[in-house]
């Protein structure tokens, strides 16, 4: 409970610090500890709540302790309880004063009363101070021999926080074993409950230490002990069947006949009132039958029913929970659902996540037979006032037009949106129609005519002004005022706040240039101009980008920016198929409700600042064999056995890294990270992904390679010889305030070169940028780098994180001097992005 | 591994701590202030029931004016922990004798500590059942059922219950009266077009059993179900009675009731526990009688007035009453007057929810009430295109009537003393979420 370091900060201001109070009770608690006057258990009492009540919001009453355990001389069961109560939330931060406490919880673990066995056995348990445990060995030894089932259920927990708190103690006195003895022959069923999640726990932790103990964990699932669980769980209550469940769904039956027999005796247990134990048995089907896919599509029919009662019952984070398990199994098999996909339609006072979830099913049920009713519903909630809502209902409305070959009338519904002149809706559905277009382009006519009539002044989000400008450039053929629009746009330069928005204007004026030179010569004139005095790295890159192709080559240009473009076929998901069985095996846990598997939310490495390789989907890995140094370059294997990626994709990944042609990047609308890298992919995405790659590199590189600045007249050279001792560096990293942090994307290739951290640390030393400290492993990997201006002693730190599986890199730049922050970044990012590349 | 919490915290809406108990040691003490922080002063708070900060994963629920919040550092099962977080209330308000709100636990928490700690051992549930709890946890304290004092009323057998095999019922009750009280409470959630068709509608019921029988009675109930009369005439091979049956999509049952004897001989038999309980639930998609239609017209009369004509039709026998019936018609929020007619019932205007709410506290069957209004409205600039209509809702309550036309055939009691029991059954249809579209 609330440990001395959280009480002594004062508790919030409408709560008295209680120091009074406090020194008040210690005196009349003294004055009770010895008598024996009637009445004095009630005095007790009250006093005891008082202290308990003060614990509870926060004050400390640590001062009282030993006045607390004088007390403690009582018979009166809640007069202990209070008191085991406060030892339990003190002792661990005052050992010492714990001390005092257990010969008298010892003492309790004789009473000849059970319940006050048990109650005084748990408590000394719950104390956690790791010098006591001499203590506990004996009174849990006899705990789990005593004649009462209270005790001995509370002693099977005991074990398992003794653990915790001396992993040594416990198996020294080898209590994993008398738990197996125990559960296997005793009578009582929460006995046995609590004896198999010690003995899991115990074991699953031990497994990586000991073969001995994996062997163990095994062992629960062999046959014998299985069916022992499956043969009394009628008499397990509700909580102790979701554990045994658990422990069923990871057995693995050696014949369909035993997978027939185990669903057989369990079917029943779908009827259970308690949703969790239905849930338990649901993932004990799907595993069992895996392998056997007519019986697997059978289970979903006979689990369909179960599941919906579940979601329609109970409050509403119950049915988000329970949601969330049937979004799993929608995404899985939605052509089993696509007839219930009324279910799916949402209430208006519902909660926004349960809608969310709802919206996705319906759009991934939707097929030939139900989607005309699907995107009706769907329009209903587009005008609702709930925005998110809207938003969402929109996108769905477009991913059913994404998915379906008749779109006709989902076409026609999105352009009525658009004249529904909600600022909200209008935003929402260009995007998609610009999806739309890119899949269908027969379409263009029906939508520009009615995309046409959009003012600019009405759509300020970013998102949807990129896509309005991407279509005025794709389609200035067909729309009148095309370069008029985008002349007004450019005008007001200055005022336009998203870099992305600025971009994609020299992009489509540029293509606008291509089609209608003479109506555009003036506004492209102008956008350059604006484009290359923009403090913008990326658009003022594209810009003189731009402006050198024009100068080389008018065709040529044209060739680049300008290619005839194949429509879409399949925009790419967003998570790979391993990713999805994974989260299927972690059914009936977090996992699906985060949608990502457990490693990534609960191992520490990965709960790191980056959304771990989920773009790794999304990239088009080609499959040639890779260069041999990339592959046969010694690897640091990844020790955390959790990771997702196997071996081979890993050199998958790697061999893709030394193909770049073959990086055809769909994140076409991600543009949303800022440094020079990401530009330099973003140009490339953006108009030619395979051809026009080798070129555009090399143009960038030629530019860096003239040493342009990135902000003229800041010219920032680097000592090529500094150094700094690593206690130096440190010292200086705690001194310094963070004056840059960056998320950036670099290169692929760079990554694939990224074998070991050494590699990257010699690379940044040819640019004056030297590497203090570098470890990790693959996905992984950290460097803290050190430089120093040329002229003066002006020192730059940086700590660089790279994750190669998602080609994201974070940068925290300290600087003494922070005006010249930016532009060592800049610099820093440049000779980053060059990595692996020469 | 089940929930594993590793603290449960109860807040009151300002955040201040009611309730802490914390499990095991691997979250920091500081883990309140994470929740108030990251979910409670943010516009996070209601987006998402579950969420993770830092290493930790937050479930927290509202229940009337206190957040329950459990905190869990690993791969938890959420569903579970929901479920033992709705147990864990109910067995409270058992407790308390009916609310569970911030006062409530601020008179009994020495007595919520007790339970969380016998409720929940190092984070796994333990035994939630009130039954069993009350043997030896009592609002006036905790009382041994193993106690040697003579003047303790001994217990029989307590100490099976405790840990319990038959965990819902004790023996050796004796009443003079026997009784059974069997509520069937079915809600109907609706759905319906503008156009007046039907988009989605479905009943969810559940039978409510009060129990005083002596002894250790064996309950078997009979419904006009289909499969159960089905699988009944095959039995004694006679044919089924005409009459209507009804299909249950899905049922689910309390602990007691034997779910082996049910899925082979498809009937409900069981053991009650003592006192009251929720012997079933069940869900039907299938001939549903809808107990009201909705007849709206609102018609936008320029930018200023409107006229808003509803017609609700009462569909069920004459004989009949419902209770309680409220519609909750949605105006436009820049609503400045409103005048009503109504043939029943009164109506008015709420500006705080933005709605006209017509009661009508008695409403016989097959009648159809009207309510016309006319609502003038504020022009304004900013509101440049028509207004989105939300859905009417409507909540009632029918007595004597079910939705899915479900009927309790026979209730048996059999007790080897052979006493005589007398059954009250009552039906009683409501609102669940009744939506109209207009």
């Amino acid at each position: 409970m609330a440990p001395p370091a959280q009480s002594q900060r004062s508790p919030s201001p409408s709560q008295p610090s209680g120091k009074g109070e406090v020194s008040d009770l210690k005196i009349q608690l003294r004055q009770l500890a010895g008598s024996r006057a009637p009445g004095t258990d009630d005095t007790k009492r009250d006093l005891f709540k008082k202290v308990i009540s003060y614990m509870t919001i926060g004050i400390d009453v640590s001062s009282v302790f030993s006045e607390m355990v004088m007390c403690s001389a009582t018979s009166d069961i809640v007069l202990k309880k209070m008191c085991y109560l406060y030892v339990g939330n003190y002792a661990k931060h005052n050992p010492d004063l714990a001390l005092l406490t257990i010969n008298f919880l010892q003492r309790d673990c004789k009473d000849e009363d059970p319940m006050i066995r048990g109650l005084a056995l748990r408590s000394l348990c719950s104390l956690g101070v790791a010098n006591l445990v001499e203590y506990l060995v004996g009174p849990l030894n006899s705990g789990l021999k005593d004649g009462n089932s209270y005790v001995r259920m509370v002693a099977a927990v005991g074990v398992l926080k003794l653990y915790h708190i001396s992993v040594s103690t416990c198996l020294d006195a080898d209590f994993p074993d008398l738990l197996k003895q125990l559960m296997l022959k005793d009578k009582d069923a929460q006995v046995v409950a609590n004896c198999l999640t010690s003995l899991q726990e115990i074991w699953s932790l031990e497994a990586s230490k000991s073969e001995e103990a994996a062997r163990d964990r095994e062992s629960l699932l062999s046959k014998p002990i299985v069916y022992y669980f499956l043969n009394r769980i009628k008499e397990f209550n509700e909580w102790a069947q979701c554990i045994v469940l658990e422990l069923v769904s990871k057995y693995v039956p050696t014949d369909s006949e035993e997978i027939f027999d185990i669903m057989n005796l369990l079917e029943d247990r779908l009827h259970h009132a308690n949703g969790a134990v239905v849930l338990a048995t649901i993932k004990v089907f799907l595993h069992m039958t895996l392998s056997m896919a007519d019986v697997h599509q059978q289970v979903y029919e006979r689990i369909k029913a179960p599941l919906l009662t579940l979601v329609s019952s109970g409050s509403s984070e119950q049915s988000y929970a329970v949601l969330s398990h049937l979004h799993l199994l929608v995404m899985r098999a939605p052509f089993i659902f696509s007839s219930d996909y009324k279910h799916f339609y949402c209430q208006y006072n519902e909660p926004f996540y349960v809608k969310k979830l709802k919206l996705e099913m319906l759009t991934s049920v939707a097929n030939e037979s139900n989607t005309y009713e699907i995107v009706t519903e769907l329009c209903e909630y587009v005008a609702n006032v709930d925005i998110p809502m809207a938003r969402e209902s929109i996108r769905a409305v477009g991913k059913i037009a994404l998915q379906q070959y008749d779109v006709n009338a989902i076409v026609d519904r999105l352009l009525q949106f658009l004249e529904m002149e909600k600022e909200h809706v209008t935003a929402e559905t260009l995007v998609l129609v610009k999806d739309l277009l890119r899949k269908y382009p027969q379409w263009s006519h029906d939508c520009i005519a009615v995309v046409g009539n959009i003012s600019s002044k009405n759509v300020q989000e970013p998102r949807a002004k990129a896509a309005l400008i991407w279509m005025l450039g794709e389609y200035a053929q067909d729309m009148q005022d095309s370069p008029y629009i985008l002349e007004s746009l450019i005008e007001n330069w200055e005022e336009e706040h998203s870099a992305e928005v600025r971009l994609h204007l020299l992009t489509a004026v540029i293509k606008c240039f291509f089609r209608r030179p003479p109506e555009t010569q003036k506004a492209l004139g102008a956008a350059l101009a604006a484009g290359l005095a923009d403090f913008h790295q990326d658009v003022h890159d594209r810009a003189l980008f731009y402006y050198r192709l024009l100068t080389y080559d008018i065709s040529v240009a044209e060739k680049i920016v300008n290619p005839p473009k194949q429509a879409v076929s399949v925009f790419a998901d967003t998570q790979s198929s391993e990713m999805k069985d994974r989260i299927f095996d972690e059914f009936n846990s977090l996992s699906v409700v985060y949608q990502k598997p457990s490693y990534m939310f609960t191992d520490k490495e990965h709960r790191g600042p980056f959304a771990f390789s989920e773009e790794l989907g999304n990239l088009s890995i080609d499959t040639e064999p890779a260069d041999n140094d990339a592959v046969s370059a010694p690897r640091i294997e990844a020790n955390d056995k959790e990771l997702l990626l196997s071996t081979s994709e890993k050199e998958e990944i790697l061999g893709y890294g030394t193909n770049g042609s073959a990086y055809n990047a769909p994140s076409y609308n991600s543009a949303t990270t800022t440094g020079g890298s990401q530009g330099h992919l973003d140009l490339v995405s953006l108009d030619q992904p395979s051809t026009a790659f080798t070129n555009a590199s090399s143009a960038m590189d030629e530019l860096f390679g003239l040493g342009m600045p990135a902000v003229p007249g800041s010219v920032l050279l680097l000592n090529a010889k500094a150094t700094i001792e690593s206690n130096a560096f440190q010292q200086k990293w705690r001194q310094l305030p963070v004056s840059l942090s960056q998320d950036i994307s670099i290169d692929p290739r760079g990554v694939a070169a990224m074998t070991n951290p050494k590699a990257l640390a010699q690379h940044m030393q040819n640019y004056s940028m030297h590497c203090v400290a570098s470890g990790g492993q693959a996905p992984n990997f950290k460097f803290f780098l050190f430089a120093q201006k040329a002229e003066e002693p002006s020192a730059y730190l940086v700590e660089c994180v790279i994750n190669s599986s998602s080609c994201k890199v974070q940068l925290k730049i300290k600087a003494d001097d922070q005006s010249t922050s930016q532009a060592f970044s800049d610099l820093f990012q440049a000779a980053l992005s060059k990595f692996g590349l020469s | 591994m089940p929930v594993a919490a590793s603290a449960i915290y109860f807040l009151n809406l300002r955040g201040d701590v009611l309730i802490n108990r914390l499990y095991r040691d691997d979250v920091g003490g500081n883990m309140v202030d994470a929740f108030r922080v990251h979910i409670m002063q943010t516009k996070e708070l209601g987006t998402c029931p579950v969420r993770q900060i830092g290493g930790c994963s937050f479930f927290y629920m509202r229940i009337s004016n206190v957040y329950i919040v459990i905190v869990v550092s690993s791969n938890a099962n959420v569903a579970c922990a929901f479920k033992f977080v709705v147990e864990a209330v109910t067995l409270f308000k058992s407790y308390f004798g009916g609310a569970f709100d911030e006062d409530a636990i601020r008179n009994n928490f020495v007595l919520i500590y007790e339970l969380l700690d016998e409720i929940m051992d190092f984070g796994y549930p333990q035994n939630l059942s009130p039954e069993i709890l009350k043997l030896y946890i009592t609002q006036e304290g905790v009382r041994s059922p193993f106690s040697s004092k003579a003047s303790d009323k001994p217990v029989p057998n307590a100490t099976l219950q405790v840990t319990g095999a038959v965990g819902w019922r004790r023996e050796g009750l004796v009443y003079k009266k026997n009784e059974v009280f069997l509520d069937i409470v079915e809600s109907v959630n609706l759905l319906m077009s503008s156009k007046g068709s039907v988009l989605r509608c479905d009943v969810t019921g559940k039978i409510l059993m009060k129990c005083f029988l002596s002894g250790m009675p064996d309950l078997k109930l009979g419904l006009n179900d289909k499969i159960g009369l089905e699988k009944e005439s095959q039995l004694k091979s006679r044919p089924a009675k005409s009459g209507k049956t009804i299909e249950l999509d899905d049922v689910t049952f309390h602990q007691c009731v034997n779910l082996t004897r049910f899925n082979s001989e498809k009937t409900v038999s069981f053991v009650p526990p003592d006192g009251e309980f929720e012997l079933m639930k069940y869900r039907i998609t299938e001939g549903v009688n809808l107990p009201f239609r909705v007849l709206p017209t609102i018609k936008e009369l320029g930018r200023t007035r409107m006229e808003v004509n509803v017609k609700v039709k009462s569909v069920f026998g004459a004989k009949m009453f419902a209770l309680g019936v409220v519609i909750k018609i949605p105006v436009p929020k820049q609503t400045a007057k409103t005048s009503f007619q109504v043939t029943s019932g009164r109506a008015k205007y709420s500006p705080s929810t933005d709605c006209l709410i017509w009661k009508i506290r008695k409403f016989p069957g097959q009648t159809e009430p009207t309510l016309s209004a006319e609502v003038e409205l504020i022009s304004t600039m900013t509101e440049k295109k028509s207004w989105t209509r939300p859905p009417i809702q409507m909540e009632f309550q029918v007595p004597m009537f079910t939705a899915s036309g479900l009927r309790v055939r026979f209730l048996k009691v059999w007790e080897k003393s052979g006493y005589n029991t007398v059954e009250w059954v009552r039906y009683i249809t409501k609102a669940g979420s009744y939506e109209i579209r207009c």
